[in-house]
Parts: structure tokens; C-alpha cells; sequence
């Protein structure tokens, strides 16, 4: 263990490493105030939707791969936004990101990532395919009320 | 006098549309006021349903962005601030019933850290805004259920958590089990699972901030 390992220097060091690879202080302050977080970590990949993978093996296991979701979500960013190919690297099902895991199936009926859509005009509801099995009684209408 | 309120002969109109109110006696208004005539003014300030977003497109912070005129554009400001303040600091009650509510309690521990987003719990109906009814609920707990949602002041929202609680889950045939809370307090957000990950009721937390984010409280008051 060096000396300034011991005095906990290199958590000096690794601050302004971090300031450094997010840009800077206003950067930095920024990702602050979007993501509540700044780490530093190696660009593993970027999805179709702009989002960014990063992996730093310092930080514990369940913290060491992150997502930094595509500026233009802003403040709406949601877990949904984590497209299929990506989820299973995040969630540590498994270490090949997409672009480098060649055993991955490309059919063409495999339909597009889409995003939670709740409370959008596009949700999902329900609907029964099938006959109803109870036939409801609709009673007379009585003329005179 | 040539006025006439009403086509044909009024003094018979009249009595049949002081009938047809029901307004003879004060007690028939009261009752009639208590069964929600302010039902449409809440669902219309609370069911704000958004185009869906396309993924490629910027997303600006708030949800009103089609403001015409400068009014127009102070209260959707206005709304916006209420909504930000709202979704800030949710308290939910505990509503404990079953299993679930130990993975409910997995959100409050260090792990998830319901905090950093607002969410602390309350014990008091009074001083909370959501409701997490986690687990079956019983017929016989129902009406307790159903008198802490009253006690709860406005604006509310309800957090339906685990199968049991959406629509009866497992014990669905059972004699004695409401099947669903929806059909006692109305329910803002479904929790899917047996029981949910503290994950998922998590999500549905932050499902709820996005919903109270596009409320529309003070701009159904201008022109809606």
C-alpha cells in the first residue's frame, strides 16, 4: 500500500478524475441535478435511443453498471427506456453487451423496444378474445317512471 | 310581464322541473351532492391522458406545451410548480394487509431508499397523500379501508399493490375476500406480482409522480 493510498489521497485524485471525465464542473453539477449521481466508468456501448452504458469494476457489485439515459429524455427518463438487447447486461444476466455477444437471435418478426406507455394515448388495455360465458340479464324498461 | 321560462305553459313546466330536481326537500340535495357531483371536475383534473411520445423526440420537463396565449401559459406554469411540489414530497399510508407489505417495507430500508424521492411514511391518515394498499383485503377490513381513505384530505391517489389487492389474486373465489381494492376506493396505479419486487413498487411510485405531473388543477378553471 503506498503512502498515498494510506493518507486516502486517491479518493483526492479520484474526485477530479471524475469532474474531469464529465466535463467539467457546470457538467458535472448538471448530471448532479439529472441523474442525482456523478461517477466515473468506461463507455461500454450506446443504444439506438442515444442511452449510455457504463461499467466501472472500483464501484461494488449492483452499482457497477450504470445507465445514463439519452439527454433528450431530460427529466423523463424511466426504466422502461433500457431496451431489450441491454437489459440482460445491466441486470448482470449476462457480461457480452449486444454489439459483442454474436450467439444473440436476429429474426425478423422481433418487434421494436417501445418504452412504458402508460398513461399515453397508446397504452395497453386489456381485451378478452373469447365469447363471454355469462349472458347478462338486461331488464325491461318499465314505460311509466 | 312577457317573459316565459319555459315553451308551452309554464306553471306546469315549472313544478315538473323543480320535480325532476328533486329539490323539494333540502335533504335530497344533500344526498345528491354526496353522491359526487364533483365526480366529472375530479376525474377531468386527474385523468390527463398525454400523446404517446415519440422516442426520437426531445421531452421538455413539463408535460403542457401547447399554451396559446400568455394566460394560458401562467397557469400551466402554475400547475406545473403545484405538481412539482406534489409529486415531491408523497406520503404514503400504510396500508399493510398481507405479505406484501414486507416487501413495502423493503422500499422504506437503506437498499431502495424510498426517501430520496420524498416517499416517507405516515401513520396518519390525516397527514398522508397516497395510500399503498398492500395485501388481501379482507370483507370484513374492507369498510376500515374504506374509512381511512375518507379520512385522507385531497388530493389523494391510491397505489394497488400485489395480485390480491388488484383483483383478488389467489384467494379471487374465496367467501370472505374483496375481489379488488378498485371496487372500494378508486385505484391510481396497479402493482402487478405475488408479491411485487420492491422494485416494481418502486416503479409504481415513480409511475404515480408522472401521473400527479400531468394534473391538471388549475388550468381546468381557465377556458377548458
Amino acid at each position: 500500500m503506498s503512502l498515498g493510498k494510506f493518507l486516502a489521497l486517491d479518493k483526492l485524485s479520484n474526485f477530479f478524475n471524475v469532474i474531469r471525465q464529465n466535463g467539467g464542473i457546470r457538467a458535472s453539477l448538471y448530471k448532479l441535478y439529472r441523474q442525482d449521481d456523478v461517477k466515473d466508468g468506461v463507455l461500454v456501448g450506446e443504444d439506438k435511443y442515444g442511452n449510455k452504458y457504463y461499467e466501472n469494476p472500483r464501484f461494488f457489485y449492483s452499482r457497477n453498471r450504470w445507465v445514463e439515459y439519452s439527454d433528450k429524455y431530460y427529466l423523463n427518463y424511466d426504466g422502461s427506456q433500457v431496451p431489450a438487447e441491454w437489459f440482460g447486461w445491466l441486470h448482470y444476466k449476462t457480461d457480452l453487451p449486444p454489439h459483442q455477444d454474436p450467439s444473440r437471435p436476429h429474426y425478423k418478426w422481433m418487434a421494436d423496444h417501445t418504452e412504458n406507455l402508460s398513461g399515453t394515448t397508446a397504452q395497453y388495455v386489456p381485451y378478452s378474445t373469447t365469447r363471454p360465458k355469462v349472458e347478462a340479464w338486461e331488464p325491461k324498461r318499465k314505460d311509466s317512471v | 310581464m312577457n317573459y316565459v321560462p319555459f315553451a308551452g305553459s309554464p306553471r306546469i313546466n315549472i313544478m315538473q322541473a323543480i320535480k325532476a330536481l328533486g329539490a323539494t326537500s333540502p335533504n335530497t340535495v344533500l344526498s345528491f351532492m354526496k353522491k359526487g357531483v364533483f365526480t366529472p371536475v375530479v376525474s377531468q383534473i386527474r385523468d390527463t391522458h398525454l400523446p404517446a411520445p415519440n422516442p426520437t423526440e426531445k421531452r421538455p420537463y413539463s408535460p403542457f406545451q401547447d399554451a396559446s396565449n400568455m394566460a394560458e401559459m401562467a397557469v400551466a406554469r402554475l400547475d406545473d410548480l403545484l405538481n412539482w411540489g406534489r409529486k415531491g414530497s408523497l406520503w404514503p399510508m400504510t396500508f399493510g394487509l398481507a405479505c406484501c407489505a414486507v416487501e413495502m417495507m423493503h422500499i422504506a430500508a437503506p437498499r431502495y431508499d424510498m426517501d430520496r424521492y420524498g416517499v416517507v411514511f405516515r401513520a396518519s391518515p390525516r397527514q398522508s397523500d397516497v395510500m399503498i394498499v398492500a395485501g388481501t383485503l379482507t370483507n370484513k377490513m374492507a369498510p376500515a379501508l374504506r374509512k381511512v381513505y375518507d379520512q385522507m384530505p385531497d388530493p389523494r391517489w391510491v397505489i394497488s399493490m400485489g395480485s390480491c389487492a388488484n383483483g383478488g389474486g389467489y384467494y379471487h373465489y374465496s367467501y370472505s375476500v374483496v375481489r379488488g381494492c378498485d371496487r372500494i376506493v378508486p385505484v391510481d396505479i396497479y402493482v402487478p406480482g405475488c408479491p411485487p419486487t420492491a422494485e416494481a413498487l418502486l416503479y409504481g411510485v415513480l409511475q404515480l409522480q408522472k401521473k400527479i405531473k400531468r394534473m391538471k388543477t388549475i388550468q381546468v378553471w381557465y377556458r377548458n
